[in-house]
C-alpha cells in the first residue's frame, strides 16, 4: 500500500507529544504540521481558506488544551465545513469514552486513546488522508462535471433531462416539437461532452452532481 | 471574689436604707400628728358638750329668774287688790278693818304693815303683822316719813298705786336679832271717791320677806334669791348658798307700779358639767368611728382579696394556656417518684390520659419494658437527691401504641414555697424529628463528603493518567517511529547483512512500546475502576441541585457571614447530568466565591447562584449556571494558572477543585469558564445540557 499525500495537522499543547507524532508520521514518509494549541491552529488555517480548495489532510487534535479546547476546535472547524476536507483524529488522554463516542457522532473520524498503539493511530491517520484525497478527489470531479454541464446548450439540456427521466427518443421529439434525428443528434451530443456511453450512466453522473 | 461582691451590695443598699429610715421617721410623725389631732378633736367634742351643757344650765336658771320675776310681779298685783279690797270691805269702820287687816297680815307673811292714812298722811290707823315685833317706833311713824311720803304724795297725784323706792331701816332698840337692819319698801294706795282723794292705805314690805314668801318655795331651793339696785347694790338676799362648783346667775328687772324699779337675781350654783359622760360619748364615738373604718377596711379587704382571687384565677388561667400550649411535655412527680402532674403535650406525647399517669409511680406505663430496670435504677439515684445534668439527658420513651420514640429530658427539683423540695419537674421533649432531620443531613453530608472524596480521588487519577499518558505517547511515538526506520526497505541492509546487534536494538524497541503500552492499560484501568461509577446520568432539575448543597453552603455561609441570593429563571428544562458530580461542582465554586469574599467587607458579602437558559442549537439546548461572588477577583498571574492541576493559592488544597469541575463539566459536553465581574468579585459560568423533548417524552 502506497503512502498516501497530504499533510497530518498535530494539535496539541504537550511538546513531547506532538514532536513525538511527527516524528513517528515521519518514519511512515508522512508530512505533518504540528500546533501547540487550537488559537495557533486556526491563526494557520484561516489564510488558507480564502485560497481556494483545500488540500488533502487530516488533523489530530488532543481533547484538552489550555484556552480552547479541542472539542471547542472541532465545532468551530466543523461550522466552516473544514473537517468535510480534513478529517478530525481526536487524541485523547481520559479515555472519555462518551466524550469520544459524542465527538464521533458530531462527526469526527475517530478518536485515540493515549498511549496509543501507535502504527495502529498510523493506519487510522493513512485512511484518513485517503479519505481526504478522495473527497478532494470527489469534489474535483463534481466540480468537472458541473463544468461540463455549464457546456451543454439549452436544447441539448432539455434533452438531456428527458433522457433521464427514461423517455424514448420519439417521445422526446414530440415533446420538443422537434424530429426525432434532431433528437438522436442532441443524444450523441450530449453523451459525447459528458463523456457517458449510456443513459443509465449519464442519469448516475447527474446524480453524483 | 464574695467579699467584695457583698461589700458592693452593701454600697447599693445603703442609699435604699437611708430612704428606708427616712420614710419611717416620716411615717412616725405621720402617726403623731394623727394622734394629736384625734386627740385634739376629742378635747374639742368635750369642751363643746360641756359648754352646751353649761349653756343649757344658763338658759334654765335664765328662764327661773324670768318666772320667778313675773311671780313677783303678780303677787304685788294682788297685793294691791287686797288692800283696795281692805277699804271696800271695812269702810270706815275701825274695828271692822282691825279685824281685815290682822287677816291679810296673817294671811301674808311679807307684810309688815297696814296703815290707813288721810290723804295729807295723817295715820289713822294701822296694824302690824303678828308674826313679827313691830318695826317702827310709833312716834316716827306718826307723820309722813321720807321714801313713804314721796311714793303716797305721788300716788296721790297721779290716783294709782305706787311703790317707794326701797330703803334701809335700822334695827331698833333691843331688837338686835337680826342683824343690823332691813331693807323695806312701800306700796302706797290712793283712795278715790269722785275724783278725790279720801284716804291712802300704806303697806309695807320686808324685801327679804317677799323673796322668802313668794319665790323662797319655788326657786329657792337651787338658787339664792336677792333684789339688787340696778346698780348692783344688794338689798335683800333669800334661798339656800348651796356649795356648788360652779355658779350661773341670771338678773331680771323688776319695774314696779309707780317708776321705781328693782332687780331680781338669780345666782345657781350647778355642779360644773361632768366631764365623764361627755369622755363616755367622745369613746363611744371614737368606737363608732373605730368600728365604721374596721369595716370600711375589711370591706376593702374583701375587694382586695377578690381582685387577688381573680388575679389569681387569671394568673392561673394564663398558666393553664400556657402549658396547653406547649410541645414540650411536663411531668411532676413527688418524692417518691409518683407523677402527680402531667400537660396535655406530655399526654399527647405518650398516648395516655392524664387520668391513667398520674398517681402511678414506676415502672411508668410509658416505659420500653425492656429498658424499665435502667430507668428504675435512674430513678432511685434521682430520688437519691442526685442532681441531673443541666443541660438533660437522652431517653427513650414508649408510646400507648407500642412505638419508640427518643425524648431529651430535662429535670429539676420543684422547690416549694417554703424552700423544700417537694419532687421533680422534667420537661420532656420528642427529639425524633430533631434525629430524623439530623440523621439526614448527615447522611446527605456524608454522601456529598463521599462523592467529594470519590471525585478527588477521580480527578487525581485523571490527572495521573493525563500527566503519564502524555510522555508513554511520547515513548511509545518514537519506538514505534524507530522501529518504523529500521523495518524500512530502504533502510535495512540486505537480510543476512542484519548485525545481531540491530536486531537486539529492534527487541529492545519493540518491548519499549509494548511496555509503554501496558504501563497505559495499567493507567487506564485504574482510572476506569475510579471513573467507572459517575456514569449514572439522569433528568434534574436545577433547582433540585441547588438545594440539595444549600444546607451546606448556608452553614458555611452563616460562618463566614456572607448573604445568599438565588435566581433561578422560571420554567427551566430537566438538565441530563450526574447529579452528584454536579453538585460537587457547584459545592466547589461555592466555597471558592466565599473563600474569596475573605476581605471583603461584611456587608458586600454576596454569593450569588444563577440558573438561566443558555444558547441554544438545533441539537441542543443548554442550561447555564453562575456562581457569582463579590470577591477580590483573580490576579492576573493565578489566572494563567487557574486551571492547572495541583495548582493553588490555599494552603490546605490540593489544587484539584477546579480542575475537577471542568472535567466534570466537559464529561457533560458542557463548558467551565470564568470572567471577572464589574465591581469586583468574580463570575464563574459552565453549561450543562437539557434533556430534549424527545428523550424526555420517550423516557
Amino acid at each position: 500500500m502506497d503512502t498516501p499525500d497530504g499533510t497530518v495537522y498535530i494539535v496539541d499543547d504537550d511538546a513531547s507529544v506532538r514532536e513525538g507524532m511527527a516524528w513517528l508520521l515521519r518514519t511512515r514518509h508522512l508530512l505533518s504540521e504540528v500546533f501547540d494549541s487550537a488559537e495557533a491552529f486556526l491563526a494557520a488555517l484561516t489564510p488558507r481558506l480564502s485560497q481556494g480548495p483545500l488540500p488533502s489532510g487530516c488533523v489530530l487534535l488532543d481533547v484538552r488544551m489550555p484556552g480552547m479546547s479541542g472539542l471547542a476546535l472541532f465545532d468551530h472547524l466543523q461550522a466552516q465545513g473544514v473537517t468535510h476536507n480534513w478529517p478530525v483524529i481526536f487524541l485523547t488522554g481520559h479515555a472519555d469514552v462518551p466524550t469520544a463516542v459524542a465527538t464521533v457522532k458530531r462527526g469526527a473520524f475517530d478518536f485515540c486513546e493515549k498511549p496509543f498503539s501507535d502504527n495502529a493511530l498510523v493506519d487510522r491517520v493513512e485512511q484518513a488522508l485517503r479519505l481526504s484525497a478522495q473527497r478532494r478527489h470527489e469534489a474535483m470531479l463534481r466540480q468537472q462535471r458541473r463544468d461540463l454541464l455549464g457546456e451543454l446548450t439549452e436544447r441539448e439540456r432539455d434533452v438531456m433531462r428527458l433522457i433521464v427521466e427514461g423517455l424514448p427518443n420519439k417521445l422526446i421529439a414530440d415533446q420538443l416539437n422537434i424530429s426525432v434525428r434532431t433528437v438522436e443528434v442532441h443524444r450523441a451530443r450530449v453523451f459525447d461532452k459528458m463523456g457517458v456511453k449510456s443513459a443509465v450512466e449519464l442519469s448516475n453522473r447527474l446524480r453524483e452532481v | 471574689m464574695s467579699v467584695a461582691s457583698g461589700r458592693s451590695i452593701e454600697r447599693l443598699l445603703a442609699p435604699l436604707r437611708q430612704a428606708g429610715l427616712q420614710l419611717r421617721r416620716r411615717r412616725f410623725w405621720l402617726w403623731v400628728w394623727l394622734i394629736a389631732l384625734v386627740l385634739a378633736v376629742l378635747v374639742t367634742l368635750v369642751w363643746l358638750a360641756s359648754r352646751y351643757e353649761a349653756s343649757t344650765l344658763q338658759a334654765e336658771v335664765e328662764r327661773d329668774a324670768q318666772d320667778a320675776a313675773s311671780d313677783v310681779r303678780n303677787a304685788l298685783q294682788r297685793h294691791i287688790q287686797a288692800v283696795q279690797g281692805l277699804r271696800a270691805l271695812s269702810g270706815d269702820q275701825d274695828a271692822m278693818w282691825q279685824q281685815h287687816a290682822q287677816g291679810l297680815l296673817v294671811q301674808h307673811r311679807d307684810w309688815l304693815r297696814i296703815e290707813s292714812r288721810s290723804p295729807d298722811g295723817r295715820l289713822l290707823r294701822s296694824a302690824d303683822s303678828p308674826h313679827q315685833s313691830p318695826v317702827f317706833d310709833v312716834r316716827t311713824r306718826a307723820n309722813w316719813l321720807g321714801e313713804m311720803e314721796q311714793a303716797c304724795q305721788r300716788a296721790a297725784r297721779q290716783g294709782t298705786p305706787v311703790f317707794s323706792r326701797s330703803y334701809f331701816l335700822p334695827a331698833a332698840v333691843g331688837r338686835a336679832q337680826e342683824a343690823s337692819g332691813m331693807e323695806l319698801i312701800e306700796l302706797c294706795v290712793p283712795h278715790f271717791v269722785q275724783g278725790r282723794v279720801l284716804g291712802l292705805d300704806v303697806l309695807t314690805y320686808s324685801l327679804r320677806e317677799l323673796l322668802i314668801e313668794q319665790l323662797d318655795g319655788r326657786y329657792g331651793r337651787r338658787n339664792e334669791l336677792s333684789f339688787t339696785e340696778p346698780d348692783g347694790t344688794r338689798l335683800a338676799l333669800a334661798g339656800s348658798r348651796r356649795r356648788g362648783a360652779r355658779l350661773f346667775s341670771a338678773q331680771q328687772l323688776l319695774d314696779l307700779p309707780g317708776g321705781s324699779a328693782l332687780v331680781l337675781r338669780l345666782d345657781g350654783r350647778r355642779d360644773a358639767p361632768d366631764l365623764f359622760p361627755n369622755v363616755l360619748t367622745a369613746l363611744v364615738t371614737v368606737m363608732s368611728i373605730a368600728l365604721l373604718s374596721v369595716l370600711a377596711m375589711l370591706v376593702k379587704d374583701a375587694r382586695r382579696r377578690q381582685q387577688a382571687e381573680q388575679e389569681l384565677a387569671e394568673a392561673l388561667a394564663f398558666r393553664k394556656a400556657m402549658e396547653d400550649s406547649l410541645v414540650t411535655g411536663l411531668r411532676a412527680r413527688d418524692l417518691s417518684g409518683r407523677i402527680t402532674y402531667v400537660n396535655p403535650a406530655f399526654c399527647q406525647m405518650v398516648g395516655f390520659a392524664p387520668a391513667e399517669l398520674i398517681g402511678r409511680n414506676a415502672p411508668m406505663p410509658y416505659w420500653p419494658s425492656e429498658m424499665a430496670d435502667e430507668y428504675q435504677r435512674r430513678q432511685a439515684v434521682r430520688l437519691a437527691g442526685h442532681l441531673p445534668p443541666r443541660e438533660g439527658f437522652e431517653s427513650e420513651f414508649m408510646h400507648k401504641d407500642g412505638t419508640r420514640f427518643p425524648v431529651l429530658i430535662i429535670e429539676a427539683p420543684l422547690i416549694s414555697i417554703t424552700g423544700e423540695q417537694t419532687g421533680w419537674m422534667s420537661a420532656v421533649l420528642d427529639i425524633s424529628e430533631q434525629r430524623r432531620v439530623e440523621d439526614l443531613s448527615r447522611a446527605s453530608q456524608e454522601r456529598l463528603q463521599a462523592t467529594a472524596r470519590l471525585a478527588t480521588v477521580g480527578e487525581m487519577a485523571s490527572l495521573l493518567s493525563h500527566e503519564l499518558n502524555q510522555p508513554l505517547a511520547a515513548i511509545a511515538s518514537y519506538a514505534t517511529g524507530s522501529l518504523n526506520l529500521l523495518q524500512a526497505p530502504g533502510a535495512q541492509p540486505a537480510e543476512p547483512m542484519r548485525s545481531p546487534a540491530l536486531q537486539e536494538v529492534q527487541m529492545a524497541l519493540e518491548r519499549i512500546a509494548a511496555q509503554a503500552s501496558r504501563a497505559g492499560q495499567v493507567i487506564n484501568s485504574v482510572h476506569d475502576f475510579v471513573r467507572r461509577r459517575d456514569q449514572h446520568r439522569a433528568p434534574v432539575q436545577a433547582q433540585a441541585v441547588l438545594d440539595a448543597i444549600m444546607p451546606l453552603v448556608q452553614l458555611q455561609a452563616r460562618k463566614l457571614r456572607v448573604q445568599l441570593d438565588l435566581q433561578i429563571e422560571e420554567g427551566l428544562p430537566d438538565v441530563l447530568c450526574d447529579r452528584t458530580m454536579v453538585e460537587q461542582v457547584l459545592l466547589n465554586l461555592a466555597r471558592n466565591g466565599m473563600q474569596a469574599m475573605g476581605e471583603t467587607p461584611v456587608q458586600a458579602r454576596h454569593l450569588q447562584f444563577r440558573v438561566r437558559r443558555a444558547a441554544a442549537n438545533a441539537q441542543q439546548a443548554w442550561l447555564e449556571f453562575a456562581v457569582i461572588d463579590s470577591g477580590s477577583g483573580i490576579a492576573p498571574e493565578v489566572a494563567e494558572q487557574l486551571f492547572t492541576p495541583f495548582f493553588t493559592t490555599k494552603r490546605e488544597g490540593m489544587g484539584l477543585g477546579l480542575s475537577l469541575c471542568r472535567t466534570v463539566i466537559e464529561q457533560h459536553g458542557g463548558h467551565l469558564g470564568y470572567s471577572p465581574r464589574a465591581g469586583g468579585g468574580t463570575e464563574f459560568v459552565f453549561t450543562l445540557p437539557v434533556v430534549l423533548a424527545e428523550a424526555t417524552a420517550l423516557q
